[in-house]
């Protein structure tokens, strides 16, 4: 390591350039930082390119309820229907349209009646083939007795002057089973209609629903309609609460937990890093030491904001945690600077060796983390990669410059680990590899029931309001945000029809509780013209039959010969079509807005089942093997997430093991000192996984960066512990990785801090395994290889 | 000459009159209309009950004749209704407030009901109540109402619903000389159809027991 000996002599007379450098990297830094946009939703958590969970994660988010924004009115106990209605409609007139979009609060009184009156007249083209079967069976001479004693009778009360012309039109009732394909149409479960409302089966509750171009990443512009929203809530009286469930609510919730988190876990490591400093150094040369994660930290973001848009919060979060790692260098460079009696020239060129390896595994495990599937992961690599690069350049050029001749104090580091004590105290070594062994054999036991958790949801801020108004909109209307989603594409809308049909097929021999689809109103024209002849054919064969037992029946109840004439007209000239335009007209435009799409790739028909796992695999295989079909669901996309996350982990591991490998190879060249290298790495990945089992977490998206983190740390230690071993320079090594894995702890001590579960996440079970590997490093290490003198 | 000037002169009262009488009939309807709805209104306030037989002819060209039926209506303040046909067929109906069943003889079905969740039935119970209490105002938003005589009065009612247009051209009711109830209902539909309603026997303000708001056992 001559190179930085050599560069140490050369810069030796000419600090100024030095700090001249600093300073203009300073001011880069402060001058791109004031452009930094950070980016504080939860996106960079999700995943991108085209992988399959990355497509399926687009497509979920095109669930009907997904775009849409929800208003759950919930009335207390003494509040009448009315009232409720009525303080609907003040609520739904309240919301500014610019905002909310297309608000409604029901399909309209209207709906119902032009249903009623024009959806049966469609009967020949909806019928399938076994609902042919079921008007053959109404056509019975027994059935037609029975179907006009009831037109009489309806006839004949006061709400016969309303049945009339549909009675005349259809005497045998037979439009009922047109009017049946609606049952597949209704996407809020827990649905009835009063006075054209939405109302819950209990009658508690109201809805309403609207649409807005706000993005539901955008967080300011989240904020504003949530602002907005509780000022129009205000108008609503006493006894009616209203809350408006959608996205903008989570995000906003994000942001503003991750605001709040990176302000405190940047606090509370920042003071935690420095009373560690007070402790343990108590130097105002220490000081510079301490610069060295900030200018890290800077150069870092200022690496991320060059190459990407916008910075994840999250990524700045995770600064705290490399003001932990970039420092490790420093400590060692200090440590040994300070305590060695050889020249800085000699001291530089032996603590460069295993500072330089240090960096270089953890550079590698991070590399590995750039081919990761979520934006965020990948920022995450390249902040710590360009943070690492920059804190060893720091350590090796600049801080043997700032730190002088002068030696620590003895007296000073009070907690000093004594090297040699193994020596003294063989029985201590012994516990100290019994109680190593044991802790590793239980936590190597504990970790098989570690289980992975692919369900991003977990890893997003859920306030407890957020949380109960979930609950209440699903307690009132049933799972309507939460459905299973097939989309059944097309290049035009008649092949988009066809294959929608083919889904349908598959999806109507299961249960079909709470599936919606508009396969069985929207049928293809194939399937149109095959209905129509079908029609055909059967009245051909029972008309004469059917129209004799008619006008014979209908003799008997006083009905004139040309009464059901309308209903032969109809079963002679059907309509030729019903398509989007039809349904259009009958009021089902909401519904088609959220069922079929259109883009310039041609259309998409979505169909929704209950996200129920055993019928997600029953229909999983034939649906997928439909061409244009795609099956998404929250629980698949969760078990596709946990087997991806699964995958990377173990290619990640894989990758980043093996770099270290080569690395330690290259470094020691010896199979002893690379596995004794290896020991707090592994001990700390055991130990957290186990520690994770034990204390019931799972294995989510963030403890990947976690374990890589545990490796480019763990490994640094063992680098740091075995060359310090091999060495007859004292580097004080032993001091310098317990200080530094305490800086460590503490800046991810400050990580669980933070309230948002990912970066919880992140710092809960690092601490795990940093708390393992810091303690093998510096006793366990030792006790296998004692120090040569 | 003098014809000429006699025609001028006979036009010139055509005018003249034609406006005025055109004018006189609305004007006489505001002048009594709201004096007739007031002894309507107090009259139907005295009303707790009522028992009422009717005959109800159908003049419908969905029948080969005129086809008669016969039934009772009790109405028990403030929301109870029965409507039953006693001839030719056995149906009708019950409400007790927002709930009710109604039934058929024929096919011995009864099915229960509430009238926010069925819009037509929804629509028939707020028409019937309406008419017991003598609702004026919810009447004058429904329909147009021109006074054809006040003694008794005779109402004739254009509906104003565009749901109700489609299916009643008008509707022409008549009470009783004092008032106490509607003697006659007269409906006539938009394709030419025609209803008429005969109220007879009325009982005013006598116990109803309560099994007549129920549905008959089959």
């Amino acid at each position: 390591m001559k190179i930085f000996s050599d560069c140490y002599r050369c810069f030796e007379n000419r600090r100024r350039w030095l700090i001249l450098a600093l300073l203009l990297l300073l001011f880069l830094c402060g001058w791109q930082l004031s452009r930094l946009q950070v980016e504080e939703n939860i996106s960079a958590l999700l995943p991108d390119g085209n992988s399959v969970v990355a497509n399926d994660f687009q497509l979920l988010q095109q669930a009907p309820f997904a775009r849409k924004l929800v208003v759950n009115l919930k009335a207390s106990s003494d509040i009448s229907t009315d009232q409720l209605l009525d303080a609907t409609d003040v609520l739904r007139d309240a919301l500014p349209p610019e905002l909310f979009k297309n608000a409604i609060s029901g399909p309209g009184e209207e709906l119902g009646l032009a249903l009623l009156n024009k959806l049966g007249l469609y009967l020949p083209i909806l019928a399938e083939t076994e609902d042919l079967q079921r008007i053959d069976e109404r056509l019975a001479s027994n059935q037609i007795d029975q179907r006009l004693q009831i037109a009489l009778s309806q006839l004949l009360q006061p709400q016969g002057v309303a049945l009339k012309e549909k009675i005349r039109r259809d005497p045998l009732g037979l439009e009922s089973i047109a009017l049946e394909k609606l049952r597949h149409l209704n996407p809020v479960p827990e649905v009835r209609l009063e006075r054209g409302h939405f109302l819950s089966r209990d009658g508690r509750n109201a809805l309403i629903l609207a649409d807005t171009s706000v993005a539901i990443t955008d967080s300011r512009g989240g904020q504003e309609l949530l602002a907005t929203f509780a000022t129009a809530r205000q108008q609503l009286p006493s006894g009616i609460k209203a809350e408006l469930v959608s996205g903008h609510a989570y995000t906003h919730a994000n942001a503003t937990t991750i605001q709040k988190d990176m302000s405190r876990v940047l606090i509370a490591s920042g003071v935690g890093v420095l009373l560690l400093f007070l402790l343990f150094l108590r130097s105002m040369r220490a000081l510079f030491v301490y610069l060295l994660p900030l200018f890290s930290f800077a150069v870092a973001l200022l690496v991320v904001a060059l190459v990407y848009d916008q910075v994840s919060g999250i990524t700045i979060g995770f600064g705290a945690v490399l003001l932990g790692i970039t420092i490790d260098f420093g400590l060692h460079v200090y440590f040994a600077l300070r305590k060695e009696s050889a020249s800085t020239e000699e001291t530089l060129r032996s603590v460069a060796r295993p500072v330089l390896f240090g960096a270089l595994t953890s550079l590698a495990a991070f590399s590995v983390l750039l081919r990761s599937e979520l934006p965020g992961q990948r920022q995450l690599a390249l902040f710590a990669m360009a943070g690492i690069a920059s804190a060893l350049i720091l350590a090796l050029v600049f801080l043997p410059h700032f730190l002088g001749k002068q030696r620590v104090n003895q007296q000073v580091f009070r907690l000093q680990i004594k090297t040699h004590i193994y020596t003294r105290m063989p029985l201590l070594r012994i516990t100290i590899l019994m109680s190593w062994f044991v802790i590793i054999l239980l936590a190597a036991i504990q970790m098989q029931q570690l289980s992975i958790n692919g369900d991003l949801r977990k890893l997003s801020y859920q306030s407890e309001t957020l949380r109960q108004n979930e609950a209440d909109l699903t307690d009132a209307w049933g799972n309507m945000r939460g459905r299973a989603l097939i989309f059944a594409k097309g290049k035009d809308l008649q092949s988009a029809l066809r294959t929608n049909e083919q889904v349908w097929k598959l999806l109507k021999v299961q249960d079909q509780t709470g599936m919606v689809s508009l396969a069985p109103l929207l049928p293809s024209q194939e399937t149109t013209q095959a209905r129509l002849d079908r029609w055909r054919d059967f009245w051909a064969q029972r008309r004469a039959v059917v129209e004799e037992s008619l006008i014979k029946h209908g003799h008997a109840y006083g009905f004139s010969a040309a009464a059901f004439d309308p209903f032969w007209s109809q079963v002679e000239e059907p309509p030729h079509e019903f398509g989007v335009e039809q349904l259009r007209q009958l009021g089902f435009q909401d519904l088609l807005d959220n069922l079929l799409l259109e883009d310039e790739y041609g259309y998409q028909f979505i169909s929704l089942l209950p996200d129920n796992p055993e019928l997600i695999l029953a229909l999983e295989g034939q649906l997928t093997s439909l061409p244009g079909v795609t099956l998404v669901s929250q629980s698949r996309f969760g078990r596709q997430l946990s087997h991806e996350i699964g995958a990377d982990f173990n290619q990640f591991i894989l990758s980043a093991g093996l770099a270290v490998l080569f690395l330690l190879l290259v470094l020691f060249r010896s199979l002893r000192p690379l596995l004794l290298a290896l020991l707090p790495v592994l001990t700390g990945l055991v130990v957290m996984f186990g520690a994770m089992a034990w204390l019931g977490l799972e294995l989510n998206l963030f403890n990947v960066v976690a374990s890589i983190l545990i490796i480019g740390l763990g490994v640094d230690y063992g680098i740091f512990m075995v060359c310090h071993g091999q060495q007859e320079q004292d580097l004080a090594s032993a001091r310098a990785v317990l200080v530094s894995g305490l800086t460590t702890l503490v800046g991810f001590g400050a990580l669980v801090l933070a309230e948002h579960p990912a970066l919880h996440s992140i710092g809960l079970t690092v601490l795990l395994g940093i708390s393992a590997a810091v303690p093998t490093a510096v006793l366990v290490i030792p006790a296998f290889q004692l120090k040569r003198h | 000459m003098i014809k000429s000037r006699n025609r001028f002169f006979c036009l010139f009262l055509l005018f003249c009159i034609v406006p005025l009488v055109c004018y006189a009939e609305p004007l006489s309807d505001e002048l009594e209309l709201p004096e007739i709805f007031n002894r309507l209104q107090r009259a139907a306030d005295e009303t707790h009950s009522l028992s009422i037989d009717f005959v109800q002819e159908k003049h419908l060209a969905i029948f080969a004749e005129t086809l008669i039926s016969q039934g009772v209506f009790f109405y028990r303040q403030p929301d109870h209704l029965r409507w039953e046909l006693l001839s030719p067929v056995l149906s009708g109906f019950v409400l007790r407030g927002q709930k009710g069943e109604r039934w058929n003889g024929l096919s011995k079905e009864t099915e229960s009901f509430r009238i926010d969740r069925d819009p037509i039935m929804g629509i028939i119970a707020q028409q019937l109540l309406a008419w017991a209490k003598v609702d004026i105002d919810w009447l004058k938003s429904r329909y147009r109402i021109e006074l054809l005589s006040s003694q008794p009065v005779r109402l004739q009612l254009f509906p104003r619903d565009q749901g109700e247009t489609g299916f009643i051209d008008r509707l022409q009711i008549l009470f009783a000389v004092d008032n106490s109830h509607v003697e006659q209902v007269e409906m006539h539909e938009v394709g030419g159809d025609r209803t008429l309603l005969r109220f007879e026997n009325a009982q005013m303000n006598q116990p109803l027991p309560a099994e007549a708001f129920q549905a008959p056992e089959f």
